[in-house]
């Protein structure tokens, strides 16, 4: 469960004030998926990274699982924009790094990346260097190593903003699927209407910078999602019109 | 992809062995038809020589054992030279304060030459090995440190969040992100450190010493044997040559994961 309580921020560079984040309130139940649907450059990553722990607030305050978030722990994984894979690492060594840093043994460890490996279609690929990886199978990577440290909140930053249209369409159903199999506390950021649709309990709409909550869509179509059924593309006219709006 | 790999690598060997047979060629004929014959011996009368000094002494030693002698002072001096620039290095990478205190001393040492160390090596630790050793130290030393410093202090911070986030603590964070990251770094001043210190023993045999590749130069000039000077040079050439590829073997499987199509 996830709760954010007013929070604001404001970046400070050389007295120059920079108000990123205004007065933003949301919740997230346990297990629901939370989709965040923001504008580029409207402080999405601040947010995610605020709720992780990697930065602090300036106003307000955040809560996880009813306590309040105050550095990095490894209850919260993160899914990255950029996927921030450690290079040096093969694949296996990637997903079973957090489990190495709570001092688990090496058999146990690789059992577990092994699974998660798994669950993400990657089997076979345990050894290879992220290098070596096409993109949407980096993003893998990245989710399987959040989903090996067993947190019970992902925070996932548009992970297929840079990837093509086609990958993006097989993630999302990933990413659909496997959250339907192991299902956690799930805030998604995305400035996709479609992505949005596809995966979201509830959708979030945020405003352009300095940034606020919008508005709050309920999607209670059945899973998975047909991305051209009347419903799905009724939806996604009305949320558009909402977007557009915010401009 | 692994097809071209190796294609190109054979094609790199073609044109190096071609380079040097050209060198060759162009040597010869320039002996043959030029006045150069006066000062410089033909490439043939040079490797003849370094063939009959793998059995025949000179000065009390045979070739590769003057090679030895060097190799074995930069052997000491460069392996000084990692085990105090690379944690000295990486800890200025991690330590912002103490990067703003030694970083200024070592760009003020960088620009000097090994070689102007010699003096007051030869005041402050006489003639003997010592002397060679910290001439060859401090060659190697600076870009061994620099570049470790460079290597720790760029380390990516989005992945030392994404280490904290997955449970990483200060010291497993220094283990497993700041050092595997500065690898590629450091192998880079480790490269460079090792010609300057091959460099710097010559030039510190030519000055003072009974034995080693520089020895060979300086007693070849002394007594006007050409071929002695050349044989010596050539030498030094092809073992510095070797002294790097050996590195870059080392550094090829220890950073595989930063080489694309491997
Ligand atoms: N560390 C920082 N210091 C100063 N300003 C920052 C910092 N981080 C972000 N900003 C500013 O905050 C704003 C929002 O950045 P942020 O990366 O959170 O947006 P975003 O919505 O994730 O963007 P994108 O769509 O590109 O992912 C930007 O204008 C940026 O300049
Ligand atoms: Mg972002």
């Amino acid at each position: 469960m996830i709760s954010c309580k007013h929070v604001s921020k404001t970046f400070e560079n050389n007295g120059q004030k920079n108000e990123v984040l205004k007065d933003i309130s949301l919740e997230v139940a346990e297990n629901e998926f939370v989709v965040i649907l923001g504008p580029g450059q409207c402080g999405k990553t601040t947010l995610v990274n605020i709720m992780a722990g990697l930065d602090h607030e300036t106003a307000g305050s955040v809560t996880v699982n009813g306590k309040q978030v105050d550095g990095p722990a490894p209850e919260r994984g993160v899914v990255y924009q950029k996927t921030a894979l450690f290079p040096w690492l093969t694949v296996e060594g990637n997903v079973g790094f957090g489990p190495k840093m709570a001092g688990l043994p090496k058999k146990e460890r690789k059992e577990k990346a092994k699974h998660y490996i798994d669950l993400v279609g990657l089997s076979g690929f345990e050894k290879s260097y992220p290098i070596k990886l096409s993109g949407g199978m980096r993003q893998r990577v990245g989710i399987a190593r959040a989903y090996c440290n067993n947190p019970s909140v992902l925070l996932m930053d548009e992970p297929f903003g840079h990837l093509d249209a086609q990958t993006r369409y097989l993630m999302q159903e990933e990413v659909e699927r496997i959250w339907s199999q192991d299902k956690r506390t799930v805030v998604f950021i995305t400035n996709n209407i479609e992505e949005a649709l596809y995966l979201a309990d509830r959708i979030i709409l945020l405003s352009n910078c300095p940034t606020t909550v919008r508005n709050e869509f309920k999607i209670d179509l059945p899973r998975p999602r047909d991305y051209i059924s009347p419903e799905f593309l009724k939806l996604r006219e009305e949320i558009s019109k909402h977007v557009e709006t915010t401009e | 992809m692994k097809k071209k790999f190796q294609n190109s690598k054979t094609e790199t060997v073609v044109y190096f062995i071609c380079s040097l047979v050209g060198l060759l060629i162009v040597w010869q004929l320039a002996v043959s038809f030029t006045s150069l014959q006066k000062v410089m011996p033909s490439p043939f009368v040079v490797l003849g020589f370094i063939g009959q000094s793998l059995t025949q002494k000179i000065g009390g030693k045979i070739l590769p054992l003057h090679i030895l002698a060097s190799l074995k002072r930069v052997f000491v001096g460069y392996f000084l030279a990692c085990i105090i620039g690379i944690p000295l290095g990486i800890l200025m990478g991690c330590s912002k304060t103490g990067k703003a205190i030694v970083k200024p001393i070592f760009e003020l040492l960088r620009p000097i030459p090994g070689l102007a160390w010699i003096p007051l090596a030869i005041l402050w630790f006489g003639i003997g090995e010592t002397s060679k050793y910290f001439i060859i130290c401090v060659s190697a030393i600076v870009s061994i440190i620099l570049n470790a410093y460079a290597g720790a202090s760029q380390v990516d911070q989005t992945l030392v969040g994404a280490a904290r986030m997955l449970g990483a603590k200060p010291a497993q964070i220094f283990l497993y992100i700041t050092l595997p990251a500065s690898v590629p770094q450091i192998f880079a001043g480790l490269q460079v450190g090792l010609s300057s210190s091959w460099m710097a023993v010559i030039a510190a045999e030519m000055i003072r010493a009974n034995e080693g590749a520089g020895w060979i130069i300086t007693t070849g000039m002394e007594s006007g044997n050409t071929v002695q000077i050349l044989a010596g040079m050539i030498s030094i050439g092809l073992v510095g040559l070797l002294l790097a590829s050996l590195l870059r073997l080392i550094e090829r499987g220890l950073c595989s994961w930063n080489i694309q199509g491997r």
